[in-house]
């Protein structure tokens, strides 16, 4: 018996084993996933002359640095600005709306348009020509530029801040917020002492998946940051596809992914992720 | 002293509460008694401020409380699922009130011990409530409920989903401790037992209205209405019609029912009612004598005593408490006798 309910043909039910429907699903990452990565930890060291490790020497010079640095911090920033937006729209569908439902589904739609379409939208809106900056004789200085940046971001990865908070918020017993009341503390009180504390694993998970997509964000600064709002992946996909210096765009992938793990190692040992998620 | 004048609540249409008016003295034990939808725990929710009122107002101590928020007003109260803190150890959880109330560290300090002390869990101080079991986090709500000194302390069905050995161990104990404290209490439950035995005063509820308001043993003895009676306790119940006042008797399908002119009071001859015998005022007699005969159908053995099932014909089931010794089998054909100073006589 695979599923209950649907009848499974004799000869179909001795080969699909739970074993064998592992093997499928772990076969396609291993091939897909798993070999392209040890590809370009190949392909980051050079075989020929000037030294194994030459590429590596090359991605750590400082123009390539300043981009990684760079990258972490606008993946800083456009999380800390989504957390904070995700988590108050979250509060509000979540104790404070009587149509959960329909606002949920706004918060999702987005995710069903490109990003692409979705930056040329907000570029539309801050062009000079646009009707909303005539009338207001200014875009604020948002578009090409890091706020124009950190505002993409913020938009595009919102949905993936409001989910889990949502989820993280809807599982507080409510007696919890009335038994803080009742002890006395003001709304705002038990906010910060006992919603906060009892949603973290939200925001955690929020988090951690904000900070790595907008920090290997390549639509963003490409479409509305300005020249010196370069990140990591925009200099990893010059390099291969304009440069076609491979060995140059290997090394500065191995590096830019081993800092983000290394962050997020660090990151757990003052925060226990797997205690954290684990109530989720 | 809570004071609780004409409180109705309305739910959209439903009417959850209906023009209740109640008060419970200074250090007093009330209780509201009720089946679930009743409206006793809308009223607490009320009284605590954690629900507005349709119309009506609740007074703490003379001042009326009824527009403040629940944190505006002085009040402990135990939830039915604890709902304790999970992020918090015990001491934290029951500091957590004595901060908002503005317990110096010093006072924080001397009330946590104390009252640690009197629901006997001052060990697990330090432990987070998911380790506790559910009778020593039901401890742990008490004592956080207490430890301010709140004006009322209100139980939202505290014992529920207790096993039977631990709710009574509870029970007493919660009553033991409101003695000690001398904090006027109101305690909301389903459970008649819990009523009858905790409570200074009862008020009985169903349908959001008030159908009886006294003492556990005028609620039990001299229940106002049929459904009172029904709900309070078990009785054998037998429809009738009242024969005559001298002397005082009334007709049922099975035989006249002696009764006394008390009971009377109010009935004309001829208007219909119900009469109620309670288990334990029915004994067994020689076949022949009674007017309630009949087959056994069941003997239950509940240790201190036996209850005893007699189909006495027409549709009407008696029920006897008797001491463990009596001789009875089922299909034994008994007779049951009465002093009829204890009918209790009720409007049909």
């Amino acid at each position: 018996m695979i599923v209950e309910g649907i009848p499974v043909p004799k000869f179909v039910e001795r080969r699909v084993s739970s074993r064998s429907l592992a093997a499928f699903g772990l076969g396609f990452l291993t091939v897909f996933y798993i070999v392209p990565i040890l590809f370009l930890y190949w392909n980051s060291l050079n075989f020929g002359g000037g030294g194994l490790f030459s590429n590596y020497e090359r991605a750590f010079s400082n123009i390539y640095l300043v981009t990684l640095g760079r990258s972490f911090y606008f993946g800083a920033l456009t999380t800390v600005v989504t957390l904070a937006l995700g988590y108050v729209l979250a509060y509000y569908i979540a104790f404070r709306s009587s149509r959960e439902k329909f606002l949920l589904g706004l918060v999702v739609l987005p995710l069903w348009i490109a990003y692409v379409i979705r930056y040329l939208g907000i570029q539309l809106l801050l062009f000079p020509s646009s009707p909303l900056v005539q009338l207001l004789g200014t875009d604020f200085g948002i578009l090409f530029s890091t706020k124009g940046v950190i505002v993409g971001l913020t938009t595009v990865f919102l949905p993936f801040a409001i989910l889990p908070i949502y989820h993280a918020l809807k599982s507080i017993d409510e007696d919890l917020i009335d038994a803080s009341r009742t002890l006395g503390a003001t709304q705002l009180r038990t906010v910060r002492s006992v919603i906060l504390p009892l949603s973290l694993s939200g925001v955690v998970a929020g988090g951690i998946i904000v900070f790595i997509l907008a920090t290997g964000s390549f639509l963003a600064p490409a479409m509305l940051g300005g020249p010196s709002d370069t990140m990591i992946a925009n200099v990893i996909e010059q390099s291969y596809s304009q440069t076609f210096d491979l060995g140059l765009a290997s090394s500065l992938a191995v590096i830019y992914t081993t800092i983000l793990l290394v962050l997020l190692m660090v990151f757990n040992s003052y925060v226990n992720l797997g205690e954290v998620l684990g109530e989720l | 002293m809570l004071e609780v004048e004409n409180l109705t609540k309305f739910y959209g249409d439903l009417r959850a509460v209906n023009d209740l008016s109640f008060r419970i003295e200074e250090g007093e034990f009330g209780t509201l008694l009720g089946p679930s939808g009743c409206g006793k725990s809308t009223t607490l929710r009320t009284i605590a401020g954690l629900v507005d009122p349709t119309e009506g107002g609740i007074y703490l101590r003379g001042d009326d409380v009824t527009g403040q928020a629940p944190n505006e007003r002085n009040i402990g109260l135990v939830f039915q699922d604890s709902a304790t803190f999970p992020h918090m150890t015990v001491e934290e959880n029951i500091e957590y009130g004595l901060k908002m109330s503005g317990f110096d560290p010093d006072e924080r300090e001397k009330q946590i011990t104390k009252y640690l002390d009197l629901v006997q869990i001052s060990e697990y101080r330090d432990h987070r409530p998911t380790e506790l079991s559910g009778g020593q986090e039901r401890r742990v709500s008490i004592a956080r409920a207490l430890a301010y000194e709140p004006d009322i302390l209100l139980l939202d069905e505290p014992l529920t989903g207790l096993d039977r050995v631990l709710r009574q161990d509870l029970r007493n104990e919660i009553k033991q401790i409101q003695r000690e404290v001398e904090v006027t209490t109101l305690y909301v439950t389903h459970d008649q037992e819990e009523a009858l035995s905790m409570s200074d005063k009862i008020l009985v509820l169903n349908n959001g209205e008030k159908q009886q308001e006294g003492t556990p043993t005028e609620i039990y003895d001299d229940p106002s209405n049929r459904f009172v009676a029904n709900f309070v306790g078990k009785s054998t119940r037998l429809p009738g019609t009242v024969a005559s006042h001298d002397p005082p008797q009334i007709d049922t399908p099975i035989g006249t029912v002696p009764t006394d002119t008390a009971s009377l009071d109010g009935f004309d001859p001829g208007s219909d009612v119900e009469v109620f015998l309670r288990p334990e005022d029915l004994s067994l007699a020689d076949a022949g004598d009674g007017v309630l005969r009949g087959s056994v159908t069941n003997v239950e053995y509940l240790g201190t005593y036996s209850e005893v099932l007699i189909d006495a014909g027409e549709g009407i089931q008696a029920v006897l408490h008797t001491s463990t010794s009596a001789d009875v089998d089922i299909g034994d054909e008994v007779a049951l006798t009465f002093d009829p100073s204890n009918v209790i006589v009720l409007e049909a």
